[in-house]
Parts: C-alpha cells; structure tokens; sequence
C-alpha cells in the first residue's frame, strides 16, 4: 500500500513535470529555421503574429516595416512611435517581467545583445518561446537589422521602400561631406562621472560617415569612462552632447574639464537628439544628418 | 599622607609620559605629512597624459603663477584637473581613516568603520535624495550626507545596545543590518531613476574622485582638517573610553559629551567624503590597523597618523585607477578594496 502512494506521487510528478508545456506554439503551424543576427538558429511560425520587442530601437523598427499592430509587448522606454506607448509595458530593457511576457503569448521575444539577457533567453526558450537577438554596432548593421526582421515578419516589400530611402539618405550625407576634412569631435554620453563612446560604439561609426573623427574612436568598449585630462588634451574642434529626447534636460552641460577646450571656445558644441544616436534604427539616419550639419555646418548653409 | 605618596609619582610619569607622547606625535605626523606632500607632487606628475617632469614640479611649486614652459592645455591639466583630484584623494582618505580610527576606539570594536558600519551607506542615500529632490542646490549634497551619516550612526548605535548592553558581536549586527537595508533603498531609489543617471550613479556608489566640483573640494579639505583635529583633540578621552564607558566615566571623561562629539565630527567627515566621492571602502579599517600595529594603540597617535597615511592611501589608489587602463578609468572605491581585502587579512594573521 505505501509502495503503491509512493509509486502514485512519483508517477504524478513525472507527469507534472513531463507535461509542462515545454513545445508549447499558439497556433502550432508550420515552422521554419530562421537565423537570428547573433547567428543562432530559431524554429518560427510561418507567420509570425505576435511579437514582444524588449529594445526601443527594435520597437522602432518593426513599426517602420509596418508590423507594428503585432506588438503584444514592449518596454517602458519604448516611445516612438507614439502608438508604441499604448502596447503592454512588460518592465524596462533591463528588468523586464518574464511572467508577463509568458502571459502573453508571443511566439518571438526580440532582444538586443546589449541587455545582455542570456540567462532570460534560456528562460523563454524553455516556454517554448523563440527569440530573436540583434546586434547591430553600425549603420550597415541597422540595415543588416531591418532585412532581417523585415524578413522574420514576412514584410519584405514593405522594408525595401524603407531601405532603399534610408540608403539614398545615408549616400547624401556622406557625399555632402566626402571633400570635407575631417572634424575631431568629442562624443559626451555624461559629464559627472564624464562617459564617451568607445571604439565598439555605434555613435562611433555615425561620426566617422558624417564627416567627423571622434577623439576616442580607439578607445576599448562601448561606453568608458574616460579621463577628463585626456578628453581635454585631445583638443576637440566639436562637442557632440546627445540630449533631448527620453533623456529629458539631462546631459545638456559641458564637463567643467573640457570649458577650455577649442570646442567650447569657439562656440562649437552642439546638441543632439540622444534617441537619435543611442538606438541603432531607422531614426538613426535623421541622427547621421543631424551630426553632419553639427560637424559641418559651411556645407549646410 | 599614604596616597599623596603614592600619586604624586604616578601623575608625573603620566605626564612626563605624555610629554613624550606629545614630541613623538609631532616627529611621526610632521614626517608622514611632509611624505603626503612629496606623493603628492609625485602623483601629480603621474596621469593618462605625458607631461614634462621639470616644468610640472616647476609649475607646482610656483601653482601656475611662474613661466615654466607648459603649454595652456598642460597647465590646465595639471593644476585644474590632477592636483584637485589628488588633493581631494587626500581630504577623502584623511577622513575615512581619521574616523575609522575614531568609531573603533570609541566603540571598542577593531571592525567598527565607515563602510562597514552601514555610515558611508547613510550618507549615500542621503547625497542620492539631494540629488533626486534637490539637484539644483549645491549645498544640499554634503549637508543630506551628513544628515544621513548621523542617523546612520545613531541608528547603529541604537540598534547596538539592547537590553543586555552593547556587545561588539551587537555593533557589528546592527551595522550589517543598517548596511543592507540602506543598500536595498539605493537598489529601489535607482530603479526608480532613469537609465542614464544610473550608470553614472553606480560608478559613483563604488568612490569615484573624478567628477566633483569646486566647492565639495574646498568643504572636503576645511571638514578633514576642522574635524581631523576636534577627534585628535579628545584622543585622550577615546583612550579611557577604551577602558569601559564606566571606566572611562570614574575616570572623569564626560562621557555622553565626548560620544556626541566624536559621533557628530565623524559623521561629518564621512558625509563630506561621501557626497564628494561616493563610497570608498576599506581606508577607515586597513588604515588605522596598519598605524596601531607599527606605532602602538595611543589614540592620541593613532587618530592623527592615521589621518595623514589614509590620505596617502586613497592617493595611490586613486592614481592606480586613473592610470592603470588610460585613458579609460576605474572607480578609486575598487582599487582600495583590492589592496585593503588582502592587507586587511595579512593584518588577522599576524594577529
């Protein structure tokens, strides 16, 4: 008899465990292999109807290739466009809410590799849920990033009208500057502690196509921290501040270190839109011409 | 007649004794000091950017006024941006230390110190609430940290002395406790913040001399000094205090007072420390051991010398952090931890 409820727990728990929804797919249509931008291999439905973005930059995306209304989830820096305010926030980029996410049944979870949610990817993955990294660290990985999703959402025609107006602007920014020395810039990301954007910054490819060279282009990772007698001694012609935006008024000052900069003397500092320049997307061109009329305002009289 | 006798010899060893106390403080702190000063011009010719040996000492020692051969851009490096810096190291590293060596004499504890007593955590979320509720306000800084340090170590003390009395297995609880719980109101005040302030935010919590202004500079450096001295001057009172708060009371301290004043001038040079550079962690406990172990336990000793060599400490480390991976930099909180984690465990072994 207590072999018997012993046997009867452990085959409940068995099959407890054993039926979780493991293969779970709404809908459960044809799959197909899809490659993600980081390389991995996702099973995906033939259409996918129900996305959950966890990156502004990516929510931005999938509304400028018209997938926008299959939005059942984003975050709560995701603002633009302004109907984006209105989908189900599931938590910030770096805290989002698993439970909610699986509420809602989506059948991909878009990340960017800079939330580094590795531990959370195996999470979903487990619910049967596909996720889609991107990773783009320049203007030709944005492009990269809306063929590939484009292609995810099946909204290829859709994207190449996009692509193919965001391509022409980038060549117009680059020809207008082409003949133009080289402008040295400093890129400030925060004054107190003083923040700049490094070698594998995407701002940094921005600054070279748009006529300029940022001081700190060789500086290891994304976002140093920098020395300020460095950033002096580097003697920027430019200060570049991103601010504006979903930054607020934070951001809008130079570093006291750097008044005395040529920049600063010569009246040289210029305020970007900082969502133009932080989220690798289609906003990201309105962000190259924006720098390039900062870097070379002769050529844009 | 018998007691007179036996007093009068007593009372003059002691004061010969502190006579001799007296000259030897001056000799050891009047070398430390002029050794602060010599890194100090040493550390300053040390930076993310090479500049010219002679002309640096040359423009050091004439603070910019003499023709010494560097250019604008070199002048200004050295004399507005590394010699604060370093001058603020300095102020930061006096305090901690002076005031470790104070909370551990006045607590009887060896563990009692700024960090790990929950203090530097009060005066943290005292800076973080100026800078959320009163940005604009430059004084508000120091003051909210000082504030916060005070309740801190009220609290702390409170907390300590239960029923039974205080033990130092209680002050060490209630700091730990304190400690935590000020750390989750940080967590939850900074995920309240936006994203951008919190990065900056972070690096800060860890001690970071780069980003203060002016003014934190100067209160920095009058609090050390002001508040170095307030705790020196009752190093007398600490060493009875270290006897029993009873002894030291039978032995005529005042003993509520001298608690009050010692509380209020640490505080305050944590606080000041803090809303200038964040959390710097280890000086107030490797420090003033590493003193006590080479120069005795007089406090009268210990308070003043350890001031200045804390000083020297959150100097080199802080040059260490600025030089280590220029031109990027590393926060000066985790170079003291990295040295002062093995020091202060080589300083247990050897008992």
């Amino acid at each position: 008899m207590r072999l018997n409820r012993t046997y009867l727990i452990a085959l409940l728990l068995v099959c407890v465990v054993g039926c979780a929804p493991r293969n779970y797919q709404p809908g459960n249509a044809q799959l197909r292999q899809f490659k993600d931008e980081a390389g991995r291999t996702l099973s995906v439905p033939a259409r996918v109807d129900r996305l959950v973005s966890l990156a502004p930059n990516l929510t931005e995306i999938v509304y400028a290739i018209g997938a926008g209304d299959r939005l059942v989830g984003n975050t709560t820096y995701c603002d633009y466009p302004a109907q984006a305010r209105q989908v189900e926030k599931i938590g910030d980029t770096l805290h989002p809410s698993i439970e909610r996410i699986i509420a809602l049944r989506p059948q991909v979870v878009l990340v960017s590799t800079a939330s580094q949610l590795e531990a959370f990817t195996k999470q979903l993955n487990d619910q049967g849920i596909a996720v889609y990294v991107s990773d783009p660290h320049d203007l030709d990985g944005v492009f990269h990033s809306i063929a590939s999703l484009s292609e995810l959402l099946n909204q290829s025609s859709a994207a190449q009208t996009l692509l193919t107006d965001l391509r022409a602007r980038t060549n117009a920014v680059e020809n207008a500057v082409k003949s133009a020395a080289p402008v040295a810039v400093f890129y400030q990301v925060s004054a107190q502690p003083l923040y700049t954007a490094g070698r594998d910054s995407f701002v940094t490819d921005l600054i070279r196509r748009a006529g300029g060279k940022s001081v700190t282009a060789e500086v290891p990772g994304a976002w140093p921290k920098f020395s300020a007698e460095s950033a002096l001694a580097a003697r920027p012609e430019t200060i570049i501040l991103p601010t504006g935006g979903s930054l607020g008024d934070t951001n809008s000052f130079v570093a006291d270190p750097l008044k005395s900069s040529p920049a600063v003397t010569n009246g040289r500092v210029y305020k970007i839109n900082a969502d133009h320049l932080s989220r690798p997307g289609p906003r990201s061109i309105t962000g190259l011409e924006e720098m390039a009329r900062s870097l070379h305002p002769e050529l844009y009289k | 007649m018998m007691t007179v006798a036996i007093e009068e010899p007593q009372s003059q060893i002691t004061f010969q004794g502190a006579r001799m106390t007296l000259r030897k403080t001056l000799v050891v702190c009047s070398l430390l000091l002029l050794g602060l000063l010599v890194l100090i011009v040493l550390m300053s010719l040390l930076g993310s950017e090479t500049l010219p040996v002679g002309g640096s000492i040359c423009a050091i020692g004439t603070l910019g006024r003499g023709d010494c051969g560097l250019t604008s851009d070199q002048s200004l490096i050295l004399l507005n941006i590394r010699l604060p810096r370093i001058l603020l190291g300095a102020s930061v590293g006096a305090s901690l230390a002076a005031a470790g060596a104070s909370y551990q004499a006045l607590l009887r504890n060896p563990l009692a110190e700024p960090y790990l007593l929950g203090i530097s955590n009060g005066a943290a979320v005292g800076t973080m609430l100026a800078l959320v509720f009163l940005g604009s306000f430059e004084w508000a800084r120091p003051l909210m940290a000082f504030s916060g340090a005070l309740l801190a170590t009220l609290l702390v003390y409170r907390l300590a002395h239960g029923r039974t009395g205080a033990t130092p297995e209680r002050l060490i609880l209630a700091g730990v406790i304190v400690t935590t719980f000020l750390s989750s109101v940080i967590v939850f005040v900074t995920t309240l913040m936006d994203a951008t302030r919190i990065r900056s935010f972070t690096f800060w919590l860890l001690g970071d001399l780069s980003g203060t202004t002016n003014e934190l500079l100067v209160i920095a450096i009058v609090v050390a000094v002001l508040c170095t001295s307030v705790l020196a001057a009752n190093a007398r009172s600490l060493n009875l205090l270290m006897l029993g708060e009873r002894d030291a009371f039978d032995l005529g301290v005042e003993v509520s007072r001298v608690r009050l004043i010692v509380f209020v001038a640490a505080s305050l040079l944590v606080g000041s420390s803090v809303a200038a550079s964040g959390s710097v962690g280890y000086v107030g406990l490797v420090v003033p051991h590493l003193v006590r172990l080479s120069l005795g336990g007089d406090n009268r000793m210990t308070v003043p010398a350890a001031a200045i060599s804390g000083a020297v400490f959150v100097v080199v480390a802080d040059t260490i952090a600025r030089t280590v991976i220029a031109p990027r930099e590393l926060p000066v909180g985790a170079i003291t931890a990295i040295i002062g984690a093995p020091l202060f465990i080589y300083l247990l072994k050897r008992g």
